[in-house]
């Protein structure tokens, strides 16, 4: 028994033994990382883990070893898992550290605008340099007229359909209005070759095409003055009667319940014959179901009787302003955002990441894969959630809530126009209060 | 009293030493308090911080990112006012009742059937185990595929026997949504009342049984004059966490469904995650989670005094 030998070493399975070394290894664990913090010069870079490997592998691979042999600053390029960014930015946004540059996208410029620096001046200089900026880059970056974020991409969200069993039915041209996809879609439902746009709890496929289909009809949620509820119309009474035909008639009933992943799987195991959703679809079946990729196309959102809309979901990048290394930061981005380094990230990603300067519009990318033309025009009428409402805290909730979403649900499992739309309204009116 | 205690103790003991840090340590009462203070610091830090920061969030108009005002109760007031906290109060009821019931039910059979003799009895009893080792998250991925309209097991067999086609939503329907996270809850919950009660039934002492069955006891009787009283006391604490799981249960709806479909599988916590990290608003999610809290505590309350009265 050491401990009851008097022994004079650090003897750990004594009392006072066990106490100093716990009290070395607490000191150490602490002082640790703030030493070896202190002698390299590095920055953090918070991404969301992409879909497409190469793309992060590209910023792991070339231009953070790039930056740092250019520079002497060290990028660790910190991936968080897919749907995991909003709760990461608020654990350090909370706490005041973990990383200096981020990426954003949806509203969550709008909701950490306090936190994030103004980065005008990257902004600007990208534009002027570059082609200037989509005018839905503008929307889902300035706040409160300063550009809190620079806008990367869109990852639109369009219309994916199988051309063989479209062509079975006469249709060789994907349908320019949403009656004609109706009319399509009732024919291909016919022939075991239903629909499938997802109106469940997802975090982006429903918005993707409900929004626009309300856009399209004339309905908003809110007034352009962020205040004023407006979804009870009858423009929107119309999206709705035409969302309950449209689901009736043309697609699985299943999609009540699908979440984001539930319309890639339908459509690649040739369940469903069109589906609303990012390019992952096709990619996926080029790398693992060739015979479905030839006959996958890609079209923009049908138009309604008020034009023809689509989402914007853009991705941004943004530097937090309790960073202690803002100068190193703001180079960083402003070297990330020039052209030589932004033209090799896009490309390595095919257009999954569509850019929003029109310098790319007719950039060596597009060429890759002709299908994906559709996602870079679908950016001239793409517009933010709550679109024309500048975004707030208030929208944030009702899209949390689900409000529009389940407003079309409830009407497509059978209740009356009337109700969900006097539903929403109550919600809406109760969110907006404060506003 | 601690200073009587100590008097009497103190009157026990051998004339001290100089004191010395070496000393010091060694004594049995200083050692001891070293020894609970890093759990009960790791306790205060982890859960008791939390619980206070909570409640001082829930008072608050608190955006995420943005310093908070005082409100006093007007979160809870916008609880009561908003439609879907009211169909998420009750698919946490009815979520928690059905679930905690079908484990009590299920797991004391299971329990009664592990107890008997038969082959392969440990490895059984082993691999019973499995729902409840296996993360949820991986066991709802699972499941998903269970209950996916192409791919279900579930409806292939039902259409087998004459269901017409495509077979039930079952996560597409507001009510089969309901039922399936019931089912595959109490699929997830039945091992840990299965063995938490296996263990109470072998301490219950075979004289009585052969007493009872001397006295002309049926099964029946035997199940429900000998075995039931005593396993009671297990049952109500097994029940009690039990229903405290179920009740926060977040990751099994926020994989399947996230709520849906309409907010038909919506729970307390799946609604409070979405309010406070979906829609930033710190304070107004502290407050649909803290909703749970008077109901866990008049449960709790109500248990534990049973429990002593027992």
């Amino acid at each position: 028994m050491l401990g009851e030998t008097g022994s004079k070493g650090m003897d750990v399975t004594s009392r006072r033994g066990f106490l100093q070394l716990a009290g070395i290894g607490a000191i150490g664990a602490t002082l640790g990382p703030h030493l070896a913090a202190a002698q390299a010069k590095s920055l953090t870079f918070l991404h969301e883990s992409s879909f497409i490997k190469t793309f992060d592998e590209y910023m792991q691979k070339t231009l953070a070893p790039a930056y740092e042999k250019e520079t002497g600053v060290k990028i660790n390029y910190e991936l968080t898992s897919v749907g995991s960014l909003p709760t990461r930015i608020s654990t350090i946004t909370e706490t005041g550290s973990g990383a200096d540059v981020t990426m954003t996208f949806f509203l969550l410029p709008f909701l950490f605008d306090e936190k994030l620096l103004d980065v005008s001046d990257i902004a600007e200089e990208a534009g002027q340099k570059q082609g200037g900026w989509y005018d839905s880059a503008r929307e889902a970056a300035v706040v409160n007229g300063k550009w809190k974020v620079i806008p990367f991409s869109n990852i639109g969200q369009l219309m994916n359909w199988r051309t063989d069993w479209f062509a079975e039915v006469g249709v060789k041209k994907f349908p320019e209005t949403w009656d004609e996809l109706y009319e399509a879609g009732k024919k291909l439902k016919a022939k075991d070759h239903p629909f499938g746009f997802e109106l469940g709890h997802g975090f982006g496929d429903n918005h993707g095409w409900l929004y626009p289909l309300l856009w399209s009809y004339g309905g908003h949620e809110v007034e352009a003055d962020g205040k004023t509820v407006v979804i009870d119309s009858d423009e929107t009474a119309r999206a709705v009667d035409f969302a309950r035909k449209f689901f009736r008639d043309t697609m699985l009933d299943d999609v009540l319940g699908w979440t984001d992943v539930s319309n890639n799987k339908a459509f690649l195991s040739e369940q469903i014959s069109c589906t609303n959703n990012a390019e992952s679809i096709l990619w996926v079946a080029k790398r693992d179901f060739p015979e479905i990729a030839k006959v996958t196309d890609q079209s923009m959102n049908p138009a309604g009787p008020k034009g023809r809309f689509h989402i914007m979901s853009a991705i941004s990048h943004g530097i937090f302003n309790f960073s202690p290394q803002k100068e190193e930061a703001r180079a960083f981005l402003r070297w990330l955002t020039d052209e030589k380094q932004l033209a090799g990230w896009y490309a390595s990603a095919d257009t999954y990441y569509q850019p929003l300067l029109h310098g790319y519009d007719n950039a060596p990318m597009w060429q890759v894969e002709p299908r994906n033309i559709p996602y870079r025009d679908a950016l001239a009428n793409a517009h933010l959630v709550g679109w024309p409402a500048p975004p707030n805290r208030q929208l944030a909730e009702s899209v949390a809530k689900y409000v529009i979403v389940d407003m079309f649900a409830k009407a497509c499992a059978g209740a009356a126009t009337k109700e969900v739309i006097k539903n929403a309204e109550v919600q809406l009116k109760e969110i907006y209060r404060t506003a | 009293m601690s200073v009587r205690s100590e008097l009497l103790v103190g009157a026990a003991r051998p004339p001290r030493q100089p004191a010395s840090l070496s000393g010091w340590l060694d004594r049995q009462s200083v050692f001891s308090w070293l020894m609970m203070a890093p759990p009960l610091l790791f306790l205060a830090a982890l859960v008791g911080y939390p619980f206070c920061y909570g409640i001082l969030l829930s008072l608050q108009d608190r955006p995420v990112a943005h310093p908070g005002t005082f409100v006093g109760l007007k979160n809870f007031a916008a609880n009561f006012n908003d439609p879907i906290f009211w169909q998420v109060t009750a698919n946490t009821f009815i979520y928690t009742a059905a679930a905690t019931v079908l484990k009590m039910v299920g797991g004391l059979a299971l329990a009664l059937a592990m107890n008997q003799q038969f082959p392969l009895k440990n490895l059984v009893r082993a691999l019973l185990l499995l729902p409840f080792i296996v993360p949820t998250v991986l066991s709802t991925v699972a499941w998903m595929w269970i209950l996916d309209p192409a791919f279900s097991v579930l409806n292939w067999f039902l259409i087998a026997v004459g269901v017409p086609k495509p077979g039930p939503s079952w996560l597409g329907n507001p009510v089969l949504a309901m039922v399936s996270i019931i089912v595959i809850n109490t699929w997830r919950g039945l091992p840990f009342y299965g063995i938490t009660l296996l263990a109470g039934l072998q301490t219950v002492p075979p004289e009585l049984y052969e007493a009872a069955t001397i006295d002309g006891a049926t099964g029946w009787q035997r199940f429900r004059f000998v075995t039931l009283p005593l396993l009671q006391p297990i049952i109500l604490i097994v029940t009690l966490f039990s229903v405290i799981f179920t009740f926060a249960d977040f990751q099994l709806v926020y994989v399947l469904t996230h709520g849906g479909p309409q907010n038909a599988t919506q729970l307390f916590a799946t609604y409070a995650f979405d309010i406070a990290m979906g829609a930033g608003q710190l304070g107004r999610g502290a407050a649909v989670a803290l909703a749970m809290f008077p109901a866990l505590v008049l449960l709790i309350a109500a248990l534990t005094v049973y429990l002593r009265r027992g």
